[in-house]
């Protein structure tokens, strides 16, 4: 089970289906959902001030109403300026192939579509898990 | 995690009496070790939480798709809402037209008709002249009495005249009216 988890979404609604479905499936033992990516850089940079505990995984929404950078641009700060050391991908309705490769170029390592039906989803993320953790595993799309 | 005797039995009591159970991820870190009425406790706990947040992922998700639906049917006015102020924008546009287009036709006839007036008002000045410059010229030639006839064509072409400028003073003030006239308010 991972540890900890971080979904950084602008959907409300979306933080209740995601926390709900990784209860049932015994994905993650602690989830916190925020709702900006500008939010999420800030608890970034405490991290790397020795403010509280990185969080093991990170789902990361591409578009983040509300918020001065997306989804994939939080993702390169996080592995390039932020010392990386979680596993991160997306989490999206849009399934964009050139999004796909831009996410993959700044270091994503999954990316899952986001619909009604996530759990069949996230459990085959869960069964994928420590490939993405031990660096093992390629870069996959949860469609 | 380990409870200690007191927190166990104070749970397992909350549980008999009030059917009141531990919830969340908690439940996943307690360890129950060989207890085996605390163990049927946190399972069934576990059962517990996990069948509140089954209905509550059917509910949420249920709201979700009633978010989608109702943002694609916001989405749909909008398109609605922009293209029935394209229709009226082309409405107006082709109101305007013809407006313009009646205006133009109006002006057309009222000019056609003034070119009529005015060119039999002219060929009548003109007509008039001739026939009486060549009565004036015949009477001249053939010797006849020419002192009326040198009057009469003397004032007929006064007159003549007075009424030529008077007909192209006329026409100027009508060109000049329909020109500046302001149009008409638009409703």
């Amino acid at each position: 089970m991972i540890e900890s988890v971080l979904l950084v979404d602008d959907e409300s609604l979306f933080h209740l289906v995601f926390e709900d479905a990784c209860s049932l499936l015994d994905i993650a033992l602690s989830l916190h959902s925020i709702k900006s990516a500008d939010e999420a850089e800030r608890l970034f940079k405490e991290y790397i001030n020795g403010r509280g505990k990185k969080p093991e995984c990170v789902f990361v929404d591409l578009n983040i109403m509300g918020s001065s950078i997306d989804g994939i641009e939080l993702i390169r700060k996080i592995n390039h300026v932020y010392g990386n050391g979680c596993v991160i991908g997306i989490i999206s309705s849009s399934s964009d192939k050139v999004e796909i490769e831009r996410a993959k170029k700044v270091g994503a390592q999954f990316w899952m579509v986001k619909s009604d039906e996530i759990e069949p989803r996230l459990s085959d993320f869960k069964r994928d898990y420590d490939g993405y953790k031990s660096r093992t595993a390629a870069f996959k799309v949860y469609s | 995690m380990k409870l200690g005797d007191q927190a166990r039995s104070e749970l397992l009591n909350a549980a008999e009496t009030l059917n009141v159970y531990l919830e969340g991820n908690i439940l996943k870190i307690i360890d129950t070790e060989d207890d085996n009425e605390f163990k049927n406790y946190i399972d069934k706990a576990i059962e517990r939480d996990k069948e509140t947040r089954r209905k509550r992922l059917e509910i949420t998700k249920s709201i979700q798709s009633q978010n989608v639906e109702l943002l694609q049917a916001e989405q749909k006015n909008i398109e609605l809402m922009s293209e029935l102020r394209e229709a009226l924008q082309k409405a107006e546009d082709a109101k305007n037209n013809a407006e313009r287009d009646l205006d133009v036709i109006q002006k057309k006839s009222q000019f056609e008709l003034i070119g009529i007036i005015v060119k039999t008002s002219l060929s009548i000045v003109v007509g008039v002249g001739i026939i009486t410059t060549i009565l004036y010229i015949v009477a001249l030639i053939t010797k006849q009495d020419t002192a009326l006839l040198g009057n009469t064509w003397s004032s007929m072409f006064g007159i003549l005249l007075t009424n030529c400028f008077s007909i192209i003073g006329t026409i100027m003030g009508v060109k000049y009216a329909t020109e500046n006239q302001p149009s008409s308010p638009k409703s």
